[in-house]
Order: C-alpha cells, then structure tokens, then sequence
C-alpha cells in the first residue's frame, strides 16, 4: 500500500508541476515577445499540451477523491433499496466508459507512433497524447475500485 | 437502441454518475448509432490543445484560490465600507460590491459565501439589519459578479462558442466588455431594494473618517492595482487573456506570498493541486464535451430543434421568454458548468436564428444561472450558506426569495433590453 501513496504523491506532483510549468513558460513567452521581441518556437504547442495534461491528471486525482462535478438530484430522494443497486450501475456503466475511451484512446496514439510526429521540440506527439489512455484507464480502475468499495462518487 | 441507451444515460445522470462519464457516454452512444468509429472521441478531446484561450482557466482559478487563502477578503470589507458605509444601505453596497469582485475572480464556486459572507453576516446584523434580510443578502451576493472579468464561467461561455464555428464570431474582450453594465444594473437594483425595505429600521451608519479611509486604502496598497492589471490589460487590448491570466497569477503570488506573507509557500503545492483538481474536472468535461458537440452537429439535431420550436414560437420575444423559464430551472438544478456545457451547442445555434446576438446571449445565459444559484429547491448557494450559517434551508428559502424577484427582474431587462449588454460594442 506504501506503493499505492507514493503512485499517488507523483500523481500529485505532476499535476502541480503542471501548472507551475504553465506559468513559468507563459511569462518567460511575455518577457520575451515584449523585451526581446523574439520567443521560443516550441513554447506556444508545449503551453497547449500542459491544458491537456492538467485536464486529465486533474480528472484522475477528482476520480480518486470523488470530487467530480455531477448532478446527484436522486440520492437524497430515493429509499436505499432502489438507490444502492442504481449507484452500482453507474459505477460499472463508468468503468465501461472510461476503458471504451482507454481502449479507442490507445488506437489512436498508435497511428501517431507509427507517423513519427514531432509535437514541439523533438518530443513526439505521441507522447504528448500518452495522457489520453493512461488517464482513462485510470479513471476506469479507480471506478471499479469505488464499486467493489461501495464509495460514492461524491465524497464530501 | 438510441432512445433505451439515452434513457439509461439520463438516469445514471440524476444518480450522480460524474458529468463527463455522462457526456462521453451520450457521444459513444451517438457515434455508435450513426455508425462512426470511436477512435474519433480521442481525436476530439485531444482538441482541448487547439485552443490557446484554455490557458486562461488553470492560471485565473490558481490566482482566485490564492487569493482566496489571503485576508483580502477582510481588507476588501474594510475598504469598501470606509467609503460606502455612510451611505443609506452602505453597508448592504458594501455587500454587493465586494461580492461581487470576489466572485469575479473565484467563479462562483461558493468561496464567496464562505469567505466573504462570513465575514459580512456579522457586520450587517451588528449594524441593525434584521438577520433574515442579511442571510438573504449575503447569500444572493455569493453569485453576484458572475457577468464580470475574469469569471470562469463567462471564459467558458466563450470558449465553447468559438468552437462552434458560427457565423457571427465574437471574442472574449467583447464578452468581458458585454457584462459590465448587467452586472451594475444589477447591483443598482439590489441597492434600491435594500434601501427600501430597511427604511424604518434603525440602521448605523458608520461615519465617514478620512483617517479609516486612508488607512484602509493604504492596507490594500497591492491588490488595488489586481483589476488594473487584469480589466485595463484585457479591456485595453494589451494583453491576450492567456497573457493577462499569466501576469495576475504572479501578481497575486508576489503580493500574498511575498510582500504580505499570508499565504506560505509551504502551502501553494496545495493549493495549487486543489485548483487543478477543479479546472481539471471542467477542463475534461469541456473536452467530451466538443466530442459530442461535433456529433450533435453531424446529426443536424440544431436544425430539427429549431424546425420544431418554429411550429409553435414564431417571434424572437416568445423564444426569450422561453429561454429565460429553461436556463432558470436548469440553473436551479445543475451546476454553472454543467449547464454550460450541456445547454449551449444546442441553445446557441437556435437563438442565433432567432436573431440573438451570441454576446448578448451569453450575458442573459450567465444572468439566468446566477439566480438559478439561489434558486430553491437546490441552488447550490442555498446548501453552502445553509451549511456555513447553520441555518436550516426552509429559512434560507424564506430569505432569498426577495432577492430573488429584485433579480427576476433585472434578468429581464438584461434580456430584452439587449443594448445593455451591447451598448459599448461595435455589434450591428
């Protein structure tokens, strides 16, 4: 389990590099453009991949904390008899379409890989989209954990 | 198939399955119908990187929580007051003002109410105003301010519209510069409400002291110079938003960590993981979102929608009316985001035939979401000014509901009166 936090502490970590990359990039891009009249070729498509970036690691961490935005207008209406068994479908109905998107998400990079695309810098663009799957999938597992755990999807 | 998957969708939706599993679940589920392959969801989310405007949301929501951890808030109070607060309702302007500019730049997310409210409920009760009209204040300004630069929701707004490709684009200044004079209109309202009701009460004004007044200026000496820097960056056109959003997160770092050290830096890895933590879960919605844009686009489902609301609502009067009864119960029912999201590809495109200005119409879709924020039965504001007063809903019903009508109402010019929203722009 000692292996489950430190997964998680660099889950966390990435996500904050993220931002402070974002930052640190887009006000070097202003300093540049308006002191030196010059920037860097690589910065703009790099700034645009990091909003990919937070949006799926952002989505993982809210998977795992059950801090996703939904709209939870029944739970507090229906007796638990008919509301438990239709919070199991929709945790099971989540796992399938978070691995659906994983799965597709994996095709799609795999036509990347064989094109050799170049994002920005000598990274390939391929890279860039390795988020998509990773983050599906582990959004998927982390719904089927919430399942086998009777968890909400809300947690506060 | 379509219509059995669609219901399960719905349900699974009101049960609490998270807002993107629902969307991305109805695009699958729509592709598949039309016999698209499914590789094009991937194609679609990763367009998330096509927009340059996206920048703005990560950047002014870590400014906004940062700002949020200070005692701005506090400042914000003691600034406004010292210069309104010997007006007649000062305190209740004080209220609306300084809401209104926190909200602005924390997006409506209920920080307001928890750390703005909470410091005002006192103060207003200690000055004489009955409890149950503060509460219903202070809880109808938790959304106030929605309609200004920088709210998350109004970036939004325009960045779903501009990936519709429609054919009366706008930019994101403009819809900035759209809000201004709603959301005064607004606060005006509210003040002449407040005014009138407390008429009879025995309310203390505080008297104004050029020594308070200075001193508090001088206490907010650095965050003073925030709306320059963002307004008169964005207003003025010297800064691309992305740009303006980049300079105020730095900003606001510099003045809260460094030069009044309210926030340690101990503490930013937090706060800046709780930030993304929230744009992140928008920011994915947004993606599957444009997947299932495209395919609503591709199944022509505006066309048919406007075909058959012409069968029964000819004029552009009626379909305002309209408008107004949908967004205003779905604001009371989903959240901003979601709302936004769900509502625009298909709203957008009929108001446009409608003869709508899409600026104008972002302005009257916020404005009908901020009431919804207080709307019972469960606008969320309710729930959080509930939980953070402790008092029971049905008093908070009871409170808000004035406001509620001073607010239906400015709703109402905002719609139909569209120079409002329009009247600084070049907009024919």
């Amino acid at each position: 389990m000692k292996f489950i936090r430190y997964l998680h502490r660099f889950e966390d970590s990435l996500l904050v590099l993220a931002l402070v990359s974002m930052l640190v990039m887009a006000l070097l891009q202003i300093l540049l453009r308006n002191f030196f009249d010059s920037g860097l070729l690589w910065a703009e498509s790099f700034l645009r991949i990091l909003v990919l970036w937070i949006a799926m690691l952002g989505a993982m961490v809210a998977t795992r904390e059950r801090n996703h935005i939904s709209i939870n207008l029944l739970s507090r209406v229906l007796p638990p008899q008919v509301y438990t068994p239709l919070r199991n479908l929709a945790m099971l109905f989540s796992v399938a379409v978070c691995a659906t998107a994983a799965w597709y998400s994996v095709a799609y990079i795999s036509y990347e890989y064989q094109d050799e695309t170049i994002a920005f810098a000598g990274v390939p663009v391929w890279v860039c989209q390795s988020i998509l799957p990773i983050g599906f999938a582990v959004m998927a597992l982390r719904f089927l954990i919430g399942m086998v755990d009777r968890a909400e999807f809300w947690g506060r | 198939m379509g219509a059995l998957g669609s219901l399960v969708i719905a349900v699974l939706a009101f049960i609490g399955m998270p807002l993107f599993v629902v969307i991305l679940a109805a695009a699958m589920l729509g592709f598949l119908v039309s016999g698209i392959p499914l590789t094009v969801i991937p194609v679609e989310v990763y367009r998330l990187v096509d927009t340059p405007l996206l920048l703005a949301l990560p950047l002014f929501t870590f400014s906004g929580y940062v700002l949020a951890e200070s005692r701005l808030s506090t400042r914000l109070v003691r600034v406004t007051s010292a210069f309104l607060g010997w007006m007649p309702g000062g305190l209740a302007v004080v209220a609306y003002v300084t809401c209104a500019f926190f909200t602005a730049f924390t997006g409506a997310s209920g920080v307001t109410i928890v750390a703005v409210g909470a410091l005002l409920l006192p103060a207003l009760v200690e000055g004489g105003y009955r409890e149950r009209f503060s509460l219903g204040l202070v809880t109808t300004s938790g959304s106030l301010g929605l309609l200004l630069a920088p709210s998350l929701p109004l970036i939004l707004y325009g960045v779903i519209v501009q990936q519709m490709d429609l054919p009366n684009p706008f930019t994101i200044r403009e819809l900035f510069i759209a809000g201004i004079l709603p959301a005064l209109l607004m606060v005006v309202l509210l003040t002449i409400y407040s005014i009138w009701t407390t008429r009879h009460d025995d309310l203390q004004g505080e008297a104004f002291s050029r020594s308070v007044a200075w001193q508090s200026l001088v206490d907010m000496k650095w965050e003073i110079p925030l709306p320059v820097i963002v307004l008169g960056g964005i207003y003025s056109g010297f800064f691309a938003i992305s740009e303006a959003a980049a300079v105020t997160a730095l900003y606001v770092l510099l003045v809260e960590v460094f030069i009044h050290r309210e926030v340690a830096v101990r503490a930013l890895p937090g706060i800046i993981r709780e930030a993304m933590v929230m744009v992140g879960g928008i920011l994915l919605i947004l993606g599957v979102s444009l997947a299932f844009t495209n395919f609503l686009v591709d199944a022509e489902v505006p066309q048919a929608l406007f075909e058959w609301i012409r069968t029964f609502i000819e004029s552009k009067f009626t379909f305002l009316i309209l408008l107004n009864l949908i967004l205003l119960a779905l604001g009371a029912i989903l959240d901003i985001f979601s709302a936004l999201v769900i509502m625009i590809p298909l709203i957008v495109p009929l108001a446009l035939r409608f003869g709508v200005d899409p600026v104008h119409l972002g302005i009257i879709f916020l404005a009908n979401m901020q009431v919804g924020y207080f709307t019972p039965p469960i606008g969320m504001n309710l729930f959080i000014a509930s939980y953070r007063f402790k008092k029971s809903i049905a008093e908070l019903y009871r409170a808000t509901i004035p406001f509620m009508f001073v607010l239906l109402f400015a709703l109402a010019i905002i719609t139909y009166v569209p120079e409002l929203s329009l009247f600084f722009l070049d907009r024919g």
